[in-house]
C-alpha cells in the first residue's frame, strides 16, 4: 500500500507537469511564432513479484507473472512545429515563414540563434532586427533615404530610392532548417539555439533545398490550439484528482490495518 | 473435543485466508494506483490481475498441518478430560456465516498482464505521431535489445534516424529508417516517405498471445518473455498524425477502487471476529 502512496503520488506530480505545460502554451496562445509544446509520459519501471513461467506450488507453471508497477514520469517536452495561423500586418519587415525553416539572429554575445518570429524592425544603424534587438544573420543594412522595402518569396531584399527608378537590391534573407528541428533548444525571447539533437544548421535561401518560402507583410501567429489546451486542462485536472483518491484510499486502507492491530 | 479442534483449526485457516485476502487487495490497489497514474501515458496497456481461489491442496496442506500440530497438543492433554459447548447458538450462526465470507474472499491474485485492448486515438497534427489500429507492436532497438511498443510519438535523432521520445532506434522492414530533409509522410501500411520518396517502412508485429509473450518494462516498452516469436502484423493499421492515448478507463478503475476498499474492511472486520473467537476458545482451554 505505501507502494500504492508513492505510485500515486508520482501520477499527481506528472499531471502538475502537465498542468504547468499547459499553462505556459495558453500563457504564448498570442505569442508570434510560438510552437506549442508536448509533454510525453511514460510509465515506470515495474517490480516482478513473479516471473512468469515460474513453478506455482502445485508445479504447474504460471503462465503469467505478476508485475506491479511504480507509476509514471515525464520523458520529453517536444515542441510542435506545425504552421501557425498567418497575421496580415502589412508591415514591410514582417516576414512569415510558409513552410520548414528558422530565421537566423545574432545574440549580444555573438552566439547564433534561430527564431520563426518574423515581425523585425530596424535598429538606430538601419540593420534589420528582432524585436529583442538580435541582428539578422547574414545582416541586412536598409539605407535612411529607402522609401519602400520590398521582400520577395525568395528572401531577395530591395528598397527604392526617390529619384531612381530601378530596386536596389541590399540583401538576402537565409533560412536555416534542422534535421531534427524538435531537438532545438528554446531560450525564451521566442529564440532556439542549436543542440547536438538538433542536428546543425543547414542556411539556404526560401524556397531552396526544401525550404519554405518567405512571404512579407504577414506574421505567423502562435500555433497553441487554445480549445485543445483546455480540454488537455480539464482533463489533467481529473486525472490528478483520481490519484489524490487512491492516496485517500490506500491511507483508509492502511488505518483499517492499524484498527486490525488495536 | 474433536470438533473443537476443528473449530480452532478453521478458525486459524479463516486467519489466514483473511490475511491473503487483504495482502491481495492491498496490490490491487497498487495496480489501480499504476493505472490511473498512467491515464495520460501515450500507449499505456491498462494492468490487470488474475484472481484464483487459493488452490485447494495449498489448503490441505495448511489443514494437514494444524491437524497434526492440534493433534499432538491434544495428546499431550489427553488424559484431562475436558468440554467446550460454551457457544451459544447465535455465535454458531455468525460462523458458519463468517466462513461463507472467507470463502468468497479467498480469491487471491496470481499474475497479472497487460489489457490489449485499443486505446483512443487522439489527432495530434504531428507527421510523425503514428497511432497504431489492431494488435500489432512497433519494434524498437535498445541497448538491452529488442523491445516493442504501442507509443507512436516518434521523433528524429541529429543524424535523421526515427527514434523514440528516449531515442531508442525504430526498427523498419530494412533496419533503421534514416529520414532525409523535408516534409515526411508516413503511410497507412507504415511506409516512410520523405518528398514523394520512400526512405523505409515501419516494422511492425503481433503476438499470438500477448498476454503471456510481453512483460512490461517501464519506458513504454514491452519485452517478449516466452518463447512465441514475434510474427508480420497483418491486420494493424498505421495512422499517422495521431497518437493511442492511454486505456485506462478512470471510472472503471475509480469503481474497482471503491470495491477493492469495501472487500479489504470486510476482511479486516472477520479478522477481528476470528481473533474475538480464538481468543475466546484459547480463554476456555486456560481455564482447565
Amino acid at each position: 500500500m505505501t507502494r500504492a502512496l508513492y505510485t500515486a503520488a508520482t501520477g499527481m506530480m506528472v499531471q502538475q507537469q502537465n498542468v504547468d505545460n499547459i499553462a505556459n502554451n495558453l500563457a504564448n496562445a498570442t505569442t508570434v511564432g510560438y510552437k506549442r509544446v508536448r509533454l510525453e509520459f511514460q510509465d515506470l519501471i515495474y517490480q516482478n513479484l513473479r516471473t512468469p513461467g515460474a513453478s506455482a506450488n502445485s508445479s504447474t507453471p504460471l503462465p503469467v507473472g505478476l508485475q506491479i508497477g511504480l507509476g509514471a514520469r515525464a520523458i520529453s517536452s517536444e515542441r510542435i512545429f506545425l504552421q501557425g495561423d498567418f497575421h496580415q500586418t502589412q508591415g514591410p519587415l514582417d516576414l512569415v515563414i510558409e513552410g520548414s525553416g528558422f530565421f537566423q539572429v545574432r545574440l549580444a554575445n555573438g552566439d547564433l540563434a534561430y527564431t520563426r518570429a518574423g515581425s523585425f524592425h530596424l535598429n538606430a544603424q538601419g540593420q534589420v532586427v528582432t524585436a529583442t534587438g538580435e541582428t539578422v544573420e547574414p545582416a541586412i543594412t536598409i539605407p535612411r533615404e529607402a522609401t519602400s522595402i520590398t521582400i520577395g518569396n525568395d528572401g531577395t531584399v530591395s528598397i527604392t530610392v526617390p529619384g531612381q527608378a530601378n530596386a536596389q537590391n541590399v540583401g538576402q534573407i537565409q533560412l536555416a532548417t534542422f534535421v531534427n528541428p524538435a531537438g532545438l533548444e528554446s531560450i525564451g525571447r521566442n529564440l532556439f539555439r542549436e543542440t547536438a539533437a538538433s542536428g546543425q544548421a543547414t542556411l539556404a535561401a526560401p524556397g531552396a533545398q526544401g525550404n519554405g518560402t518567405v512571404n512579407q507583410g504577414y506574421v505567423e501567429g502562435s500555433n497553441v490550439n487554445v480549445v485543445e489546451e483546455l480540454v488537455n486542462m480539464i482533463s489533467a485536472q481529473r486525472v490528478y484528482e483520481t490519484n489524490s483518491k487512491v492516496i485517500t484510499a490506500a491511507d483508509r486502507m492502511l488505518g483499517t490495518i492499524n484498527q486490525a492491530v488495536s | 473435543m474433536r470438533i473443537e479442534n476443528e473449530r480452532i483449526a478453521a478458525m486459524n485457516i479463516g486467519l489466514y485466508t483473511a490475511y491473503l485476502g487483504m495482502r491481495s487487495r492491498s496490490r490491487t490497489l497498487e495496480v489501480i494506483a499504476n493505472n490511473i497514474a498512467n491515464a495520460s501515458t501515450t500507449g499505456f496497456k491498462a494492468e490487470r490481475l488474475y484472481y484464483r481461489s487459493v488452490e485447494a491442496a495449498e489448503l490441505e496442506r495448511q489443514r494437514a498441518t494444524l491437524a497434526a500440530y492440534e493433534q499432538a497438543r491434544a495428546a499431550a492433554v489427553t488424559e484431562q478430560p475436558f468440554e467446550f459447548g460454551n457457544f451459544t447458538r447465535d455465535e454458531q450462526a455468525a460462523n458458519r456465516h463468517l466462513e461463507n465470507d472467507l470463502r468468497r474472499a479467498l480469491g487471491v491474485e496470481t499474475g497479472s498482464f497487460a489489457d490489449q485492448s485499443q486505446g483512443p486515438v487522439r489527432d495530434t497534427g504531428k507527421p510523425l505521431d503514428v497511432a497504431l489500429l489492431g494488435d500489432g507492436y512497433l519494434v524498437v532497438q535498445t541497448p538491452r535489445g529488442t523491445r516493442y511498443t504501442r507509443a507512436g510519438s516518434l521523433t528524429i535523432d541529429a543524424d535523421g534516424q526515427l527514434v523514440t521520445q528516449r531515442g531508442e532506434l525504430v526498427v523498419g522492414e530494412g533496419g533503421p529508417i534514416t529520414l532525409r530533409r523535408g516534409e515526411p509522410v508516413i503511410g497507412e501500411d507504415g511506409s516512410v516517405m520523405v518528398g514523394g520518396q520512400n526512405v523505409g517502412r515501419l516494422k511492425i508485429v503481433s503476438f499470438k498471445d500477448p498476454r503471456t509473450a510481453l512483460t512490461k518494462e517501464g519506458d513504454n516498452l514491452f519485452a517478449a518473455s516466452g518463447t512465441e516469436k514475434p510474427r508480420e502484423a497483418v491486420s494493424t493499421r498505421v495512422v499517422s498524425g495521431a497518437l493511442e492515448t492511454s486505456n485506462v478507463n478512470s471510472i472503471a478503475e475509480m469503481a474497482a477502487m471503491i470495491q477493492n476498499s469495501r472487500e479489504f474492511d470486510s476482511l479486516q472486520r472477520s479478522i477481528t471476529l476470528l481473533m474475538n473467537d480464538l481468543r475466546r476458545a484459547s480463554g476456555e482451554i486456560g481455564r482447565l
